[in-house]
Order: C-alpha cells, then sequence, then structure tokens
C-alpha cells in the first residue's frame, strides 16, 4: 500500500487545489468572528447559517494593506464599517498552506451587496413591527403642549447632547426645560442594549417625565446599525411616552426614526421643535389674553351703556311721575275751590225748595182757595171715625168755622 | 297737622282725595265745610312741598 509523507500529501492537495480551482470567487457569508492584528491584517471566521445553526465555516484573512483601503471604502459606501455578524459578498481566493491548512484570502468585498442586505434585513424589521401591530404605536401618542420635563437618551460625551442643552437652555425666550440625561452607548455592539437600558430606567419613573428625545451627534462615518435593531425599535415604539428623534444623520432614515412620534434631523432641531412648541403655545396664550382683554372691555362698554341709559330712564320715569302727581294735586285743588260752593249753593237751592214745599202744605193756604176741613168729634174723618147720627162736626173755612149735626 | 307726626305723601294724597269725594257727594256737614276745605288746602301744599323737594334731590342725585 502506498503512502504519503504529510507534507507530501498536503502538497499533494495543494496541487489538486490549485489546478482544478479558479483564480477566485464570489461568496456570500456571514463575518462570523474578527479581528485585526497589530499588524493591521484581518483575520475572520466566515459562516453560513441555516436557522441559526451553522453550517459552514471557513478561516478568511485580509491582509492589511488590502484591508486598510477596503474597510474605509467600505465604510464610506455602506456608512459601517466591516464587522461581524455582517452579510458580505466576497471576493476571495482559495489558499491551502501545508501548515496552516485551508483559508480564504479576501481581494474584494461588495458593498452594494451589504447595502441590499441591510435594506432587505431592514424592511424585514418594519415588516415585523407592522405585523405585530405596533409600529405606529408612538405615534398615537399626542405630543405634550409645553413638555418641561424632558429625558434625553444620548452620551454625555457626544457632540449632539452639548448642542441640544446649549440650545435648549439658551432659548432667547428664557423658557426653562428640565432635561434629564440617561446616559447610554450611542453606538457599537452594545448600544442596543444601553439604550434599551435607558429607557427601563424611564420608565421607571414615567410620570416625571413629558418627553423621551433620543440624540446622537458626531462623526459622518459611524454606525446606525443599532438605530435599525428590532429588540430597540419595538421598545420604541411601544414606550408610553412620546420619542422624539434626533440622530444626527441626513442620509436615510433609521427604523427608530420611522417608529418615533417625532423625527428631527439633529439634536439642534429637536431643541429647536421644542422651543418651537413653547412659542406656538405662549402666543396662543397671548392670543387669548387678547380676547379675553377685549371681550371685557365690550362688556364693559355695553353694560356702560346700559347705566347710561337706565340712568335716563330713572330721570325721565321720575319727573313724569312727579308730573303726574303734580297734575293730581292740581286737579283735586281746582276741586277743593269748586265743591264747597257748589255745596252752599245746593244746599240753598234745597232750602228754597223746602221752604216753597212748606208753603205749598200750609192750610191756610188752601182755605184761602175755598177749600174746607172737615173734623168729626175733634178728629179728622177716617174710615174708622166716620160721621154717624147725632155726631158734631166741624167745618172750618177760609174766614173761621163753623159746627153742624149729623142727622 | 303739625302737631301730629307728618304723614307720608300717600297719606296725605288720599285723606285730599277722600275730603275731595265727600265734597263732590256733598256727604259732609256744612259746619265742617271750612274745616275740612282748610285742611285739605294744606295738604295740597304740604304734598306740592315734598314734590318740589324731591324733584331737587333728584336732580342732585342723577345729575
Amino acid at each position: 500500500m502506498d503512502s504519503f509523507g504529510l507534507l507530501e500529501f498536503n502538497q499533494h492537495i495543494k496541487s489538486i487545489l490549485e489546478k482544478n480551482l479558479e483564480k477566485s470567487y464570489w461568496i456570500v457569508a456571514e463575518i462570523g468572528e474578527m479581528n485585526v492584528n497589530q499588524k493591521g491584517h484581518c483575520y475572520m471566521e466566515l459562516v453560513e447559517k441555516k436557522d441559526n445553526y451553522i453550517v459552514a465555516k471557513n478561516r478568511a484573512t485580509i491582509w492589511s494593506y488590502t484591508f486598510a483601503n477596503l474597510d474605509n471604502w467600505f465604510a464610506g459606501v455602506t456608512g459601517t464599517h466591516l464587522k461581524a455578524g455582517m452579510k458580505v459578498l466576497v471576493n476571495a481566493a482559495v489558499q491551502y498552506h501545508e501548515v496552516y491548512g485551508f483559508s480564504l484570502n479576501i481581494k474584494d468585498i461588495d458593498a452594494n451587496f451589504t447595502i441590499g442586505e441591510r435594506e432587505r434585513k431592514k424592511q424585514e424589521t418594519i415588516n415585523q413591527l407592522e405585523a405585530e401591530g405596533i409600529i405606529d404605536m408612538n405615534k398615537s401618542i399626542a405630543l405634550p403642549l409645553v413638555p418641561q420635563n424632558i429625558a434625553v437618551i444620548s452620551s454625555e460625551t457626544a457632540a449632539g447632547f452639548g448642542d441640544f442643552m446649549h440650545q435648549l437652555e439658551n432659548n432667547p425666550y428664557g423658557y426653562k426645560v428640565h432635561a434629564q440625561l440617561f446616559h447610554s452607548i450611542m453606538q457599537g455592539d452594545n448600544a442596543v442594549e444601553s439604550i434599551v437600558q435607558s429607557l427601563h430606567k424611564i420608565y421607571e419613573q414615567e410620570e416625571t417625565f413629558d418627553l423621551v428625545i433620543l440624540i446622537r451627534g458626531g462623526g459622518a462615518k459611524t454606525d446606525l446599525d443599532c438605530f435599525d435593531d428590532y429588540n430597540l425599535c419595538s421598545h420604541l415604539a411601544q414606550f408610553p411616552l412620546p420619542v422624539v428623534t434626533g440622530i444626527g444623520h441626513e442620509r436615510d432614515n433609521t427604523i427608530a426614526d420611522l417608529v418615533a412620534n417625532t423625527r428631527m434631523k439633529t439634536p439642534t432641531a429637536v431643541a429647536e421643535f421644542i422651543i418651537g412648541g413653547f412659542i406656538d403655545f405662549d402666543s396662543k396664550i397671548d392670543g387669548l389674553s387678547e380676547q379675553i382683554l377685549s371681550r371685557s372691555r365690550e362688556v364693559l362698554q355695553t353694560n356702560g351703556e346700559y347705566l347710561s341709559n337706565m340712568v335716563h330712564q330713572l330721570k325721565l320715569l321720575s319727573q313724569r311721575h312727579l308730573y303726574e302727581n303734580a297734575s293730581k294735586l292740581n286737579r283735586l285743588e281746582e276741586a277743593l275751590k269748586l265743591y264747597p260752593f257748589q255745596f252752599i249753593k245746593n244746599q240753598r237751592n234745597h232750602l228754597n225748595f223746602l221752604e216753597k214745599s212748606m208753603a205749598a202744605a200750609d192750610p191756610q193756604k188752601i182755605l184761602e182757595r175755598g177749600f174746607t176741613m172737615t173734623k168729626v168729634n175733634g178728629q179728622p174723618i177716617s174710615k174708622t171715625n166716620k160721621p154717624k147720627a147725632g155726631d158734631k162736626v166741624e167745618t172750618t173755612h177760609k174766614s173761621g168755622k163753623f159746627e153742624s149735626i149729623v142727622k | 297737622m303739625a302737631k301730629k307726626k307728618e304723614p307720608t305723601y300717600q297719606q296725605a294724597l288720599n285723606e285730599i282725595e277722600e275730603i275731595v269725594n265727600q265734597l263732590e257727594n256733598e256727604s259732609v256737614d256744612v259746619d265742617d265745610l271750612t274745616k275740612l276745605t282748610k285742611r285739605a288746602s294744606e295738604l295740597v301744599n304740604y304734598c306740592r312741598k315734598k314734590l318740589k323737594s324731591t324733584e331737587e334731590e333728584l336732580k342732585a342725585n342723577i345729575e
């Protein structure tokens, strides 16, 4: 049986590989691990996963000269440096070394693939948030009219945080805003966990705050991947206080921007937004007080006019009343002048009448007209005093009387 | 009139009207005629004075 020495065998493998393989291949893989040593060489482990299990794995290297250029260019295009967990399309040559074994030497990377891949992943996250029905939850919370207590998630060393605080504290209107920083790591692998922790801390004192601000500032080529993270965005979307983002980049929207109640481009813009709300409210109050003033003036004027009118009426009516009373007195006085004399006159007439009546009734006058008066037994004749035979009758006439006997 | 407590305007007016009524209806004794007429005239003057002073007071208050 023929046998090889190990070296001879490895050399055999190497020659077969060299004869049969192309100079290089485009390979899709995920960066499993990645280290850059002191000399600037990059050592990676490329993997392919299926249901989170590694189903293929290769060592790969990018030599320092290539790596320096490639990584900078890649970050320039994608906004992110190469790092573990990233899906990449690499152009690599197969290398087989008798001592170090099999590895891939990466010569080029297709940045567009990574961008596309990231977009795809981002879209997946968005779809998931939508499917869970939480993507618009934070947006549906009404923004406070005048947010005076603000929880700020940022890094205390970030330029953006400084800008924000400066803008807020030095607003020319003198509005007082209380902002409390919840220091968080704002980039890199630990950012998601750190920001979520800050959210938990804010949640514990939810009643203290009106608003949550998520701001970050600084370098253009910084890593924004954490703001597309499902876990972070799910927390942001479901947070009970409205979240305003100012992540500080113009290029594209992160999912954090998408789920936030309000998205501003920069921390400075967030501060302006808050102060702007104050100004709006302030001028609204001014407008209302103006209205109150003019309305009160109206009321005062209307009432003043009413009062003047009443005074006028009062004058008129009281004068009329006096006048009516005066004329009533006049009428009574007239009556007083008239009635007593009329009374006397009437009395006089009455007396005259009585006198006449008495004169008419005088029996002597009747006798003078030729009438006589007859008495029986000294009494006038009546039903009970009729003259009977033998009675003495006395007849009075004009010039005397005589007696006779009834037969 | 001065001996009694001063009547109110309305009381005075009522009394004048009562006297005028009596005179009009001639339901008084002739003996009382002078007395009543005098009384009524005094009351008319009293009421006039009241009206006058009230008018002056009103003017002073309202103007």
